[in-house]
């Protein structure tokens, strides 16, 4: 790839437990077409060993590394130098919005991962439910015995781009919404997503299908709920009728 | 005499399968990671659920861990595995040469395959090389690195297990008898030092097991041994596809969600807390690459980075066998009170966890059986649902 | 934990506004809600006014002069070019929320505000040239 080498400052978040944030920055030189998590890695190993940040798969499957670059929310393992800033440039990171920082680019995502289990979403689904890229016109006969790992690596990305999340902590969010859909409204789940907090707290502005690096699209997957929760009301009404 | 307390250093696979093993046994167990769950090796994992295939022919005994583990995986953790399968193919003649080799190696380990012919593989998976020679069927399969590992820290923290991320170890606390008696941590949260006492130390540090040792005076043969992985943007395959070959350089392809993650390769290093990625070892993935997959071409890279194998040092690189290991330092150091366990795959952590916990209650004349192999785990979620 | 600076809160309604780091979606949000309260404001202004004028018709001939200033004119133009933008843009909202057109809505936003635009040309030649 490129022997040029780049040198670019990194801004980084800082925060220790109750002390008040502050960013801190680091010099470095990298290469442009390494990705954002190696050069904040890079800090880690030998510039400040006190930094904090998640990382694990460094393939946009895990979803762990996500963090504001710049002010938009990105997945550092597969976002390019190159692609954020210029030789000579700055790279501001800081952790993702509308999670409790735990300490400088880590927050707390518990929230999230509690609410796509109060909704059922699975990890792994038959491969003839999965949405995937190119389905068959028709799917051969043993197919549902091979499963598939669901697009959403619940990386936080959509919960942190969302105006709604940012004003609403109670609101269930875009990849929670989305995982329902994905998975299928249930008798019990229904209450949960046709709420003010639910289904209806979204007001389309659509950063979430903006940032998601993993295709779920959950801002179609949101639309799409509510027409089917409108088709149901409406067949109720009308079945009362 | 209340609960033996563990306190398990790392939490990537082996600390989160231990944690899990020793908390069904009874054990009050503690997690130190100084970063998060799989920050190491484990979270760069290649996802291969290995039928053992790999091995049969010059490392019978990981083979035979392989394919006993893959089955033990598919039925305590199937909420994080494609389990798919897997083919081997064979492109020219040296890859034939080597398939009576490979049919006798499986048939050892008890590994089922299934020959297929060209224009059966092809059927099943259109994208691979049309001019393959054979294919053999195997059980692989492919999982989610960071949920398999989360599935086990929420069954161990269901169990009673603790887990304190972003708390580094400074320190072992020896007794005046050379017995570790603890660790020293901070909270790299807070800047916080303070100590944790307990009954056995478990090193589960994987590459870093030899810097843990060091602490107390011991030694653990472990080589960090890296490899490059290269994810492509397109899932031009839908199970994992291996060369029929001697293990190599680039000859295993994985779907991975919506991409295909090429590896690996395989050199030394000394230091294994940054390994920059070297922009040969991925061009050679390409190379090998495409000749398993030929649309590898027109893919785009979407992400590529270093994962460091631990390796135990007998014989090195690709002659290394991939078994693992739990030394316990009183034999072989004296130091009592710490046992390390490292090597091995991703695919024996629940095995490599099994062999540790026995040693561990052993050394503290604890009789409990190992529950691991039956019981599935909880929902990976549960880690953070549970409070 | 300092978390509170990064929890979500309904204090934090101005970060709305901002529109660092947002895409099309995100743009069409804010001006939706921009819109919004200039059409709300406009609204109360309006009810004023009307009051005003049920004071009387020495109220009324004073306002009338008002109109014809050009600042107002251009703060009608503003009203206008609101009702436009916030209705059209409503439009989109109000068919993507039912899940029609939602893989498009951004091609969708830029065509309707293309029109807007167009709509606010042509008022405003009319109203400035009257």
């Amino acid at each position: 790839m490129s022997d040029n080498k780049w040198n670019i400052t990194l801004k980084i978040h800082r925060q220790k437990e109750d002390q008040p944030p502050y960013f801190q920055e680091f010099h470095l030189e990298v290469d442009p077409d390494e990705y954002v998590l190696d050069a904040v890695e890079r800090v880690w190993a030998f510039m400040d060993r006190t930094l904090c940040f998640r990382h694990a798969c460094h393939h946009s499957t895990c979803g762990a590394c996500g963090m504001r670059v710049n002010n938009v929310e990105k997945l550092t393992c597969i976002t390019p130098i190159r692609a954020v800033t210029q030789d000579g440039g700055v790279i501001k990171v800081e952790p993702l919005r509308n999670f409790p920082v735990v300490s400088d680019l880590v927050v707390d995502m518990s929230n999230l991962y509690a609410r796509m289990e109060m909704v059922g979403a699975k990890a792994v689904l038959p491969v003839t439910q999965a949405e995937i890229e190119r389905p068959p016109a028709t799917w051969p006969a043993d197919a549902e015995q091979y499963l598939r790992l669901t697009d959403c690596i619940e990386c936080g990305l959509c919960i942190s781009a969302c105006p709604s999340a940012a004003t609403s902590p109670s609101y269930l969010g875009p990849a929670v919404l989305a995982a329902a859909q994905t998975v299928g409204l249930t008798a019990e789940t229904l209450p949960i997503i046709d709420s003010e907090d639910g289904l209806w707290r979204c007001h389309s502005a659509f950063e979430c299908t903006a940032v998601c690096p993993s295709a779920v699209d959950p801002a179609r997957r949101i639309m799409n709920l509510r027409q089917q929760v409108v088709r149901q009301r409406l067949s109720s009404l009308l079945k009362k009728s | 005499m209340g609960k033996p307390h563990a306190i398990i250093i790392g939490a990537g696979f082996t600390g989160v399968a231990t944690a899990h093993d020793l908390a069904l046994r009874g054990f009050d167990v503690t997690v130190v990671e100084r970063g998060d769950f799989c920050n190491g090796t484990s979270g760069r994992t290649h996802g291969l659920l290995h039928c053992g295939g790999r091995y049969a022919v010059k490392d019978r005994e990981s083979a035979i861990e392989c394919i006993e583990e893959n089955m033990i995986l598919r039925k305590i953790v199937p909420q994080v595995i494609e389990p798919n399968g897997g083919l081997f193919i064979a492109l020219n003649e040296s890859d034939l040469a080597y398939r009576q080799a490979f049919l006798e190696g499986c048939e050892a380990c008890h590994i089922p395959i299934e020959e297929l012919s060209p224009q059966e593989a092809l059927r099943l998976e259109p994208n691979i090389n049309p001019k393959l020679l054979t294919a053999f069927l195997v059980p692989d399969g492919t999982f989610d690195p960071l949920r398999l590992a989360l599935a086990f820290a929420a069954t161990a923290k269901k169990n009673g297990a603790q887990f304190f991320t972003y708390t580094e170890v400074n320190r072992l606390i020896l007794d005046g008898k050379g017995t570790v008696t603890g660790v020293t941590v901070t909270d790299r949260r807070a800047n916080r030092t303070y100590e944790i006492r307990g009954d056995i130390v478990v090193n589960a540090t994987g590459v870093w097991a030899g810097e843990i040792a060091k602490m107390a005076g011991a030694k653990v043969p472990v080589k960090p041994t890296p490899g490059v992985m290269v994810a492509y943007d397109q899932r031009l395959v839908q199970r994992a596809i291996n060369r029929l070959n001697e293990p190599g350089d680039g000859d295993i392809v994985l779907p991975q969600r919506r991409m295909v993650v090429v590896g690996t390769t395989s050199f030394e290093v000394e230091d294994p807390d940054y390994i920059p990625v070297l922009e040969d070892h991925v061009a050679l993935m390409l190379e090998r690459g495409a000749e398993l997959i030929p649309g590898i071409r027109q893919a785009r890279v979407r992400g590529k980075y270093m994962a460091s194998r631990p390796l135990i040092a007998a014989g090195s690189g690709r002659s290394a066998a991939r078994t693992f290991k739990c030394f316990d330092h009183k034999e072989t150091d004296n130091v009592e009170g710490l046992v390390t366990i490292t090597g091995g795959k991703a695919t024996t952590l629940r095995a490599m966890a099994e062999k540790t916990a026995d040693i561990v209650c052993q050394k503290l004349g604890i009789q409990a059986p190992c529950l691991t192999r039956e019981i599935p785990l909880l929902s990976y979620r549960q880690y953070f649902a549970l409070s | 934990m300092n978390e509170k600076s990064n929890l979500p809160a309904p204090r934090k309604f101005l970060s709305w506004f901002n529109p660092v780091g947002r895409q099309t979606g995100g743009w069409a949000f804010i001006l939706n809600r921009i819109t919004a309260l200039g059409l709300t404001l406009f609204l109360y202004i309006h009810l004023l006014v009307l009051g005003k004028l049920a004071q009387g018709p020495n109220a009324y001939d004073s306002f009338v002069r008002l109109t014809h200033q050009p600042l107002f004119i251009f703060g009608e133009l503003l009203v206008v070019a609101a009702a436009f933008l916030h209705g059209l843009n409503g439009v989109r909202i109000v068919l993507t929320t039912f899940g029609i057109s939602v893989p498009y809505q951004k091609q969708f936003f830029y065509a309707l505000m293309t029109l807007a635009i167009i709509a606010i040309v042509i008022f405003g030649y009319h109203m400035f040239t009257s």
